[in-house]
């Protein structure tokens, strides 16, 4: 150990005044990176080294896009009293009469498995026989904020780690030049309470989300004001690193101050390797059409599903994709607004799906497809003229693919309606505790002392999905 | 050793005739319907039924049997489908088998409280502390108050020495941040290098005490543990207009050394302390509302019970280093805590309702300025929304002309969406942005007036004659509103007390005296843990770790106090000296155990004996937290601005950041009341300043008692790249150049003495100078005033 030190102090102390830092670069690549992202190892095998997470947010409409309920045209336009109906996690929602609505989508069978598509997603169909559907999951609050928070955190309060932030802590980084985990969202609108969706809660800081953005600048503040040129950087850095090599000769008692001077090696190669992932250069006009970046509408969807998938190359460990906010919450113009969400996502995620297969990747990278709930399949009736549909706690359709998961199947099912799951019925913890079996990592075991004992992202629950298993 | 052999004698005892009624009445029954899937063959959800010790053991779901206590018993709750799902599985027992089985648990002897005390440092914990005898120690020079004597006597039974003191400069920059966030100027530090006076370090430390930029420091510890924010959090992240009342007062409470038994009761019971309370009693109160609130939630039952949960968590983490929120859906897993306890201590506020309360501004408050503020924004505003209001008619106007509408058709109000849709015709881009900017400037002022209102972000009580009675509270079956158990009153921690009865409530005109029954419960010297809790608080700034290393839990889950002795001593000095922060801030900054250097030359023998150097054998390192750095430089670059308090200063934030948001708007303060501390920034919780983030702020949502400190790759972006560190570095090459005169070499030397305190090396001098080689003094001032702000040794004390 102090040889290993040793010798990084000697490079340091060699290549300070060549003002090296491109050789430095190419020698801090070849050494094992130390540090709260250098990679850990797994608590079993995984399937997937890496996590792409869809983010519907708002809601999509199951009984619109991947589980048809034929028996809704039978009661279209048909007032029900639910009012006894006892629902906890939505009290209010059936205290009025209600109005049933038949799905204004044509579904049909695609695949070998033949699993039933609306129209909404024509690019999606065709990969139905990579795709594991779950259709009988359950979220436990039907406010938007703290739903959010639920599929993020698997808690309903702000304040704790996500989904990606345990991963990163359980698993470190393939990268040490890219954060290892990035979020993309939309900058039309963000998650409600920004960074806290993706922040580290308890866990320290190193594994909180860093978001890129797709235009502009990537990361903030990731190059230097425009009056300071690059060379000035170069030198402003090199005579950091001389000044604290120097104070750490008579400081030997501190092991961040080295780690501090490792850090901005790091943020120095960041410079370098993040514009990389962002101009998408190499990418070939065919690939980018493909996730439909030659459309306005697919453009931003598209662009940073292009970039997950370059991500996942280079070892990043978890990416998450989020529609604007609310984006589905079709609570009128049913029609209109999934006409118009799908239109953003559906070629995107097929490319992005097709991409994976095609270069090998998809069976090392798991991709989740979700919301924060799902839809009613009717509307308070007093909305008649509006056609749209409710927030569902009780029922939603999620699909997964790749990593591990098993193509063209379905999990569960929803009642004749589909008003709530009633089938091998599953809940977030659930989905969470999936994803951490199939990236190698048990979620009983995966613990971070806070607050008077030993947490995890599943809480006091969470059960692995067999059935999505391959 | 005699105790525990008591002990084991006490279980044996108790443990026979449970034997007994287990042999002989619960498992004929359970063997009778549980045993298809709970023999050990099977073990369904990992129960067996074969033994008593087998279900005290439990399965995965815990212990499935509670001696004495059928209705916390899981076994009874899932047979009765209190929990899913009912057992037996698709089946139901006879009423009169639940029956035998409920009468026979309860007839059983308790275990709990006899394993529950058992623990050594739960029975240390939950008893009073006591003055404990000063221990002897060899090195008897090297003891300047009776602390050294403790810490040393630990450091000699190990065979470990002291480390050397520090230097004079580290000292004192060591005390300066400790007491006031700030560095000391270069004169402080040569003053105080070369003044030999026998008490000119108590000197120092008495004027940092004094100073007012002690309480802007201290208030952030506090402010941290009280997840201070000045908005709602959730979506709509609504602003609390006069929060920062709270702020102020806390930063007057630390100035003014109020006591700290004072200080509690203020801050949970302030309205009922006594009649007609001043208004800084209902600001105080602010401690109580400071969580998270979901405005929206359309479910106002549970948004009441998610704050009293919430409260019931936060008090007891803060004031007493107990996590009683983990009882809220079980008795805790670790400590002596039952459910019960976490119910009878939410009934304390179950009169308690959120309220602004009408406060007029103490003198310390400027209560003209105030005034004065408050109208002309008033003022402002409604000039701004009759501006408003005109161009939106004339607008209008145009519209109904465009579209041949009658003058008073319903449908000119989508004149608005006309506005809003960019490819609509009728408007030019200019009447657009001109309609934007005047709609703007409205929203500023009517942001802007609440903030004055002489009102109180507090609380209040609803009782009687208001209501017919005060709410009552339940025990919650898994936490969950729907499963109302058994009716609980107000009642301290029994695991203290060693009773549960219900506590005294005293008469409290209006209010209902509940919070004022706890509030003295707290505060009072016979609290076992209040004055423990703040001491390692207080210690862990000043130390770097606490004495207890997860300072707010001390139950048997947290960490193992290094120095029980000490912390006691610390406790009953404090309460000796009538709960006074400042005198045992001196106390603890003049002993020797505090002035030593972080090197200590036998290091390497020492790591092996005590790693973490729990024993002190040398000073902790510190970082500077988030605000410190930034006040740093600012302070350094000679631009600092005073701030007498009130409604926070809104930082420069991104463009793209300030465009996102939905339900508010973001508009920046003038640029010089930016430049004040950041403790006065405003906290709003869905937007950290960048530099708090990154350096592990607290995060507002939960209370937080420690601060991570992370080294991450975005720490460097933000110090070396942002506008803040660039501008500042600018003014800083102003002000060396002022200073030092054109001569290059004096420059280097007072950029050097500014941002560190010492003249440069030979060396560091000679690499400074190389970057006048290219660039004008100005800008290599700067450059060097930017790698200055990002030195190790600006962000660390040594």
């Amino acid at each position: 150990m102090p040889n290993d030190q040793d010798r990084r102090r000697f490079l340091y102390q060699s290549l300070t005044g060549v003002g090296g830092v491109a050789l430095m670069n190419l020698l801090n690549q070849a050494q094992a990176a130390p540090g709260p992202l250098a990679p850990k190892p797994p608590h079993h095998a995984p399937k997937a080294k890496s996590v792409i997470f869809l983010s519907m947010l708002g809601g999509v409409s199951q009984v619109d896009t991947f589980d048809p309920k034929p028996a809704l045209s039978k009661f279209d336009n048909t007032v029900m009293d639910w009012s006894k109906e006892k629902n906890t996690d939505q009290p209010n929602l059936f205290a009025k009469p209600r109005l049933i609505l038949k799905s204004p989508f044509e579904f049909k069978q695609y695949g070998k498995c033949g699993m039933p598509v609306s129209d909404l997603f024509p690019h999606l169909a065709t990969c139905v026989d990579d795709m594991a559907f779950v259709r009988s999951i359950q979220a436990e609050n039907g406010n938007h904020p703290a739903a959010v928070f639920l599929m993020n955190t698997g808690a309903v309060i702000p304040g704790r780690p996500s989904v990606g932030s345990w991963v990163t802590f359980g698993l470190g980084s393939e990268n040490q030049n890219l954060p290892a985990f990035v979020v993309l969202p939309d900058f039309r609108s963000i998650p409600f309470s920004g960074s806290q969706q993706w922040g580290s809660g308890f866990l320290p800081a190193s594994y909180q989300g860093t978001v890129l953005r797709w235009k502009g600048e990537p990361i903030r503040d990731l190059n230097p004001p425009e009056s300071v040129s690059a060379d000035a950087q170069r030198e402003e850095m090199d005579l950091l690193r001389t000044y604290n090599q120097e104070w750490l000769k008579t400081h030997f008692s501190n092991p961040d101050l080295q780690g501090r001077i490792d850090a901005y090696e790091l943020a120095y190669r960041m410079q370098a390797e993040v514009p990389g992932v962002l101009s998408l250069t190499k990418e070939s006009q065919a690939t980018k059409d493909s996730y439909g970046m030659n459309e306005p509408e697919t453009e931003s969807f598209g662009k940073r599903c292009l970039m997950a998938r370059q991500l996942v190359e280079r070892g990043v460990r978890f990416v998450q994709i989020y529609t604007p906010s609310q984006s589905w919450d079709s609570h009128t113009e049913l029609i209109k607004g999934h006409r118009k969400n799908a239109k953003e996502t559906d070629k995107p995620i097929a490319g992005l799906l097709k991409d994976l297969k095609q270069r090998g990747l998809l069976d090392s990278t798991l991709v989740v497809w979700m919301g924060e709930f799902g839809r009613t399949p009717d509307n308070p009736a007093d909305l008649r003229d509006k056609a749209g549909r409710d927030h569902n706690t009780r029922a939603m359709t999620i699909f997964f693919a790749g990593g591990g998961t098993k193509p063209g199947t379905v999990t569960g099912a929803t009642d004749d309606l589909g008003f709530k799951a009633v089938q091998d019925i599953y809940r977030m913890r659930d989905i969470h505790a999936t994803v951490l079996h199939l990236m190698g990592l048990n979620d009983m075991r995966l613990t971070y002392y806070s607050a008077g004992r030993n947490m995890r992202l599943t809480d006091t629950g969470g059960a692995v999905i067999k059935q999505v298993l391959a | 050793m005699p105790r525990l052999i008591a002990f084991l004698w006490a279980t044996c005892l108790i443990a026979a005739p449970n034997d007994a009624v287990f042999k002989d009445r619960i498992q004929p029954l359970l063997t009778e319907h549980c045993n298809a899937c709970h023999s050990q063959a099977k073990a369904s959800g990992g129960l067996t039924i074969a033994s008593l010790d087998q279900l005290l053991t439990g399965g995965k779901h815990g212990r499935a049997l509670t001696p004495g206590n059928a209705s916390q018993s899981l076994l009874i709750q899932y047979i009765k489908g209190e929990k899913n799902p009912r057992m037996p599985l698709g089946g139901e027992l006879p009423a009169d088998a639940l029956a035998k089985l409920t009468a026979a648990i309860n007839e059983m002897a308790p275990l709990a409280e006899t394993t529950k005390s058992a623990d050594p440092h739960m029975d240390w914990l939950l008893h009073k502390p006591q003055p404990p005898s000063i221990p002897a120690a060899q090195n008897k020079a090297w003891i300047r108050n009776p602390i050294d004597a403790f810490i040393l006597s630990k450091l000699e039974s190990k065979s470990l020495t002291p480390a050397p003191p520090a230097d004079r400069r580290s000292l004192i920059r060591r005390v300066y941040f400790d007491l006031i966030g700030l560095p000391p100027s270069p004169e402080e530090v040569q003053e105080f290098a070369t003044n030999t006076a026998p008490d000119a370090y108590e000197k120092l430390i008495d004027k940092l005490l004094a100073d007012s930029r002690y309480g802007e420091r201290w208030a952030r510890h506090w402010l941290d543990l009280a997840r201070f924010a000045e908005s709602d959090g959730f979506a709509i992240d609504g602003e609390r207009p006069t929060a920062w009342r709270y702020r102020d007062y806390v930063i007057r409470a630390f100035n003014k050394d109020k006591p700290y038994d004072q200080f509690i009761k203020e801050q949970l019971a302030g309205d009922e302390l006594e009649r007609g309370a001043g208004a800084d009693r209902l600001t105080a109160l602010g401690f109580l509302r400071m969580g998270t609130w979901e405005a929206d939630a359309n479910f106002k039952t549970q948004l009441r019970q998610d704050v009293l949960n919430e409260i019931t968590t936060t008090i007891p983490q803060v004031f007493l280093g107990l996590t009683v929120g983990c009882a809220r859906c079980h008795d805790h897993k670790y400590d002596p805590i039952p459910q019960r306890d976490f119910y009878r201590f939410q009934s304390f506020f179950a009169a308690t309702r959120v309220e602004d309360r009408p406060a007029p501004f103490t003198e310390v408050e400027n209560p003209a300025l105030m005034k004065r503020l408050m109208r002309q924004y008033e003022d402002e505003s409604e000039t701004a929304s009759e501006g408003l209001k005109k161009i939106e008619e004339r607008l209008k106007q145009k519209y109904i002309t465009a579209k041949n509408l009658k003058p008073d058709d319903k449908n000119a109000a989508d004149f608005l969406k006309a506005l809003k849709d960019q490819k609509d015709p009728i408007y030019t881009a200019d009447e657009r942005k001109e309609h934007e900017r005047v709609k703007t400037n409205a929203r500023k002022f009517s942001d802007a007036f609440p903030r004055y209102r002489p009102v109180a972000y507090a609380v209040s009580d609803v009782v009687p004659p208001q209501v017919p009675s005060v709410a009552e509270t339940y025990v919650l079956a898994g936490g969950e509103l729907a499963n109302k158990g058994e009716k609980v009153e107000p009642g301290f921690l029994s695991c203290i007390t060693g009773k549960s009865e219900p506590a005294t409530i005293p008469f409290a005109g209006g209010s209902s005296g509940r919070r004022t029954a706890l509030a003295s419960w707290i505060a009072s010297p016979d609290n076992p843990v209040t004055a423990r809790v703040m001491m390692n608080r207080l210690w862990q700034h000043h130390f770097g770790d606490g004495i207890i290393r997860t300072p707010s839990d001390f139950g048997k889950n947290g960490d193992r106090p290094s120095n029980p002795q000490l912390l006691d001593y610390l406790a009953t000095q404090f309460m000796e000296k009538k709960w006074s922060l400042k005198a045992m801030h001196k106390m603890m900054l003049l002993s020797n155990t505090y002035q030593q250097s972080t090197e200590n030359p036998d290091a390497k023998r020492f790591t092996e004996v005590d790693p973490d150097n729990r024993l002190m054998w040398r000073m902790n390192w510190q970082r500077l937290e988030a605000e410190t750095l930034r006040d740093s430089i600012l302070a350094v670059a000679g631009r600092l601005e005073k701030s007498p308090g009130g409604p926070g200063v809104f930082l420069d934030i991104p463009s793209d950041v300030a465009e996102g948001f939905e339900f508010f708007k973001w508009f920046p303060s003038d640029e010089k009341d930016q430049r004040r501390r950041t403790i006065y920034t405003f906290q709003r919780r869905s937007v950290m300043n960048q530099m708090v983030e990154v350096f592990d702020g607290a995060n507002m949502s939960e209370t937080c008692a420690r601060r991570s400190t992370t080294t991450v790759a975005p720490q460097a972006f933000t110090l070396l790249n942002s506008e803040f560190t660039n501008n500042e570095a600018k003014h800083f090459a102003q002000r060396v150049i002022e200073l030092a005169g054109p001569a290059r070499e004096k420059q280097i030397d007072k950029a050097f003495w500014l941002a560190v305190d010492r003249a440069p090396s030979a060396i560091e001098a000679q690499r400074a100078a190389t970057l006048f080689e290219k660039s004008p003094p100005d800008q290599a001032l700067t450059r060097l005033g930017v790698v200055l702000f990002n030195l190790n040794e600006f962000l660390y004390l040594d």
